[in-house]
C-alpha cells in the first residue's frame, strides 16, 4: 500500500513553475501526469527508462534474425540463381529494412505493455480522470513514517504554486 | 541582445592567407599542365560551397513554413549563408572558360558525330547552359535577400506582418528552389557524363545540399557561442539540431540507396556505367567510404542521446560530415574528369581557398546585421526553450 499526494493543476506554465518551486523546497517529486507533452519535465523529475536501448536491441536482433532467415532460404537450403546475381545479395537490405523496423516496433509494443501491466479490455483506474483531458497532476510519493507537519506543510505548497486541489489516494 | 559581430583582424588574415593559397594552386596547377585536375576541382569546390550556401537557406525556409519557435534566435545564420550566393555566381562564371575541359557535349563536332547528344543538343547546348544559369542564381538570390530583406525590417517594425512575408516568400522559394537546383545539378554535375541519365540523381544532390547546409549552420552557431555569442544556446537547440542531421542522414542513406540498388538490380549497361569505374576500379575505397561516412557514422553516433546535446561531439561529426561532401561530389565528378585518382596539392589547394572565400563572405555578412533577431514573434520561445 502506497499513499500518493497529487497536487492538481489546470495550467502546464503553472505547474512547471510549481516543480521549480517544490524542488527548491526539497521535495521530491515522484511523477507528472498530462495529458500533452511537456518540454523539459523529464530532466526535471531525472525520470529514466531504458525503453529506446531495448528498442536498439530489438531492432539489432531483428536485422540479424531477418538476414539469417534470408541466407538460408535463398543460399542454403534454395540455392536458386535468378537474373545473374549472387546468391548473397544487396536485394536483402528491402527486406532487412523493413522487418528491422517491425520487429523492433512489435517488441516494444510488448515490453511496453507487460512492463506496465497492461492488456486489452483493462479497466482504466485514474485518481484524477481529467488528466487526460485538461488537468495537471504532481505526485509526490507520501512515506509511512511522514510526520504530519510535513504533510501539511506539502499540502501548502502545492497550494501555494497554484494548485486548484490537493487530494490523497491510496494505491 | 543587440550585439552586432566584430571581425578580428587575425581572422581577416588568416582567410585572406587561405584565399591566396588557393588562388596560388589554381595558378601552379595551370602552370604544371593540370588543366583538367584544376578545371575540376574549380567545378568541385564552386559546387560544394553553393550547395552549403542553398541548403542552409532551403533550412531556413523550412524553418519559417513551420513556424518553428525553438530556431528563431540562429536564422541570421542562414540567412548570412545566403550572400554567399551572389559571390557564387561570379566564380561559377571562371568556370566558363574552361568548359571544353570539362564537358563533352560542349564540342560542337563531338555532338554531330553523336546520336545521344545529337538528342539532347535542343537541352544541352552552351547558350541555353548559360541563361538557364543566369535564371537560376538569378532567382536563388531574388529570392534569399528577400527573405533577409524582410527579417531586417521585421527588426525595426515588428508585428507579425513580416513574419507572414517571410513564410509565403519562404514557400516560393522552396518550389523554385526544388526545380531550379535539380536542374542545376543536371546540367553541372550530371552532363558531365551526358550519355547517362539518373532520375534520382538531382534529388539526391539536394538531400545532400540540404543535410551539408544544415551542418554548417550548426557549426557556425557552436563556434560562435565559443567565442561568446548566442548566450542563449542551450542543450535542447543543440538536441533540435542533431535530430536534424539523424533524419537527413538517413534520408541521404536512403536516397544513395535508391539510386545503386535500382541500377544494380536492373543491370542495364546503360546505367551501370555509371557505377562501373567508381565501385570497381580505383575509386572502390571512395566508394564506400562515402556511405560510411555520410550515413552510417552519423546514423549509429548521433542515436546516442547524449552525443546529440555535446557541442564538441556535434562539431565532430560536422567536421566528418565537411569530408563527406567532399567525398560524395569528388566520386561525382573526378571519374569523369581527371578519369585516374589521386588527391594532390591542387585538390587540397582549392578546397582551402574556397573554405578562405566562403567563411570571409558569412563572417562579413554576420556583421551586417543583429546577431539576433530583436523583434522575430518566436523570439522568447526560443529563448526559453528547455528552460
Amino acid at each position: 500500500m502506497k499513499t500518493n499526494i497529487l497536487g492538481i493543476y489546470e495550467d502546464e506554465k503553472v505547474l512547471t513553475d510549481a516543480v521549480d518551486k517544490l524542488q527548491a523546497q526539497g521535495v521530491t517529486i515522484s511523477d507528472v501526469f498530462s495529458p500533452i507533452p511537456l518540454h523539459g519535465i523529464w530532466e526535471k523529475l531525472n525520470l529514466t527508462t531504458r525503453l529506446p536501448l531495448a528498442t536498439f536491441l530489438y531492432g539489432a536482433f531483428g536485422a540479424a534474425l531477418t538476414f539469417a532467415f534470408l541466407f538460408w532460404t535463398s543460399v542454403v537450403s534454395y540455392p536458386l540463381k535468378f537474373g545473374g546475381k549472387p546468391l548473397n545479395t544487396l536485394s536483402f537490405i528491402i527486406i532487412m529494412f523493413v522487418l528491422t523496423i517491425n520487429i523492433g516496433t512489435l517488441f516494444t509494443f510488448i515490453t511496453y505493455f507487460v512492463r506496465e501491466k497492461m492488456f486489452p479490455g483493462k479497466q482504466v483506474k485514474l485518481d484524477v480522470p481529467r488528466t487526460t483531458d485538461d488537468q495537471f497532476t504532481i505526485v509526490i510519493e507520501r512515506p509511512l513514517d511522514m510526520s504530519l507537519d510535513e504533510e501539511k506543510k506539502i499540502n501548502a505548497l502545492l497550494k501555494e504554486t497554484g494548485a486548484v486541489e490537493v487530494i490523497e489516494t491510496n494505491n | 541582445m543587440d550585439n552586432k559581430l566584430q571581425i578580428g583582424s587575425k581572422f581577416k588574415m588568416a582567410m585572406f592567407a587561405l584565399i591566396a593559397v588557393g588562388v596560388i594552386t589554381v595558378i601552379a596547377g595551370f602552370l604544371t599542365g593540370e588543366a583538367t585536375r584544376t578545371w575540376a576541382n574549380l567545378l568541385l569546390n564552386n559546387y560544394y560551397f553553393l550547395a552549403v550556401a542553398l541548403g542552409a537557406t532551403f533550412w531556413l525556409a523550412i524553418q519559417a513554413i513551420t513556424q518553428s519557435g525553438w530556431s528563431a534566435a540562429f536564422v541570421r545564420v542562414p540567412q548570412a549563408m545566403g550572400n554567399y550566393l551572389i559571390v557564387s555566381f561570379f566564380l561559377f562564371l571562371i568556370l566558363f572558360l574552361g568548359i571544353h575541359n570539362l564537358y563533352h557535349w560542349t564540342h560542337h563536332d563531338a555532338v554531330l558525330q553523336d546520336a545521344i547528344l545529337l538528342h539532347k543538343a535542343p537541352y544541352l547546348n552552351l547558350p541555353f547552359f548559360a541563361i538557364r544559369y543566369v535564371i537560376f542564381f538569378a532567382l536563388w538570390i531574388f529570392l534569399t535577400q528577400r527573405i533577409k530583406k524582410l527579417s531586417l525590417k521585421e527588426d525595426q517594425l515588428g508585428g507579425t506582418v513580416f513574419f507572414e512575408k517571410i513564410e509565403f516568400t519562404s514557400k516560393v522559394y522552396i518550389f523554385v528552389l526544388a526545380i531550379s537546383f535539380s536542374l542545376f545539378s543536371i546540367d553541372w554535375l550530371m552532363s558531365l557524363d551526358a550519355h547517362w541519365y539518373s532520375t534520382i540523381y538531382a534529388v539526391k544532390k539536394f538531400v545532400m545540399a540540404f543535410y551539408h547546409g544544415t551542418a554548417i549552420v550548426l557549426a557556425i552557431i557552436i563556434i560562435l557561442n565559443k567565442l561568446g555569442q548566442f548566450p542563449m544556446l542551450n542543450k535542447t537547440h543543440l538536441g533540435d539540431f542533431s535530430r536534424w542531421l539523424f533524419v537527413l542522414s538517413m534520408i541521404w542513406g536512403y536516397m544513395w540507396l535508391s539510386q545503386y540498388l535500382l541500377i544494380w538490380y536492373a543491370n542495364i549497361p546503360e546505367e551501370t556505367v555509371y557505377y562501373v569505374p567508381r565501385i570497381m576500379g580505383e575509386y572502390k575505397n571512395y566508394f564506400y567510404s562515402e556511405l560510411i561516412i555520410n550515413w552510417l557514422f552519423p546514423f549509429l553516433f548521433l542515436m546516442w542521446n547524449r552525443v546529440g546535446k555535446n557541442a564538441n561531439a556535434l562539431l565532430f561529426v560536422i567536421f566528418v560530415l565537411i569530408v563527406g561532401q567532399w567525398v560524395e561530389l569528388y566520386m561525382s565528378i573526378m571519374p569523369n574528369t581527371i578519369e585516374s585518382h589521386s588527391i594532390t596539392y591542387v585538390e587540397i589547394g582549392t578546397f582551402l581557398g574556397f573554405a578562405g572565400v566562403f567563411a570571409l563572405v558569412i563572417a562579413w555578412s554576420l556583421t551586417k546585421a543583429p546577431l539576433v533577431p530583436r523583434n522575430h514573434p518566436y523570439l522568447q520561445e526560443s529563448i526559453e526553450d528547455g528552460h
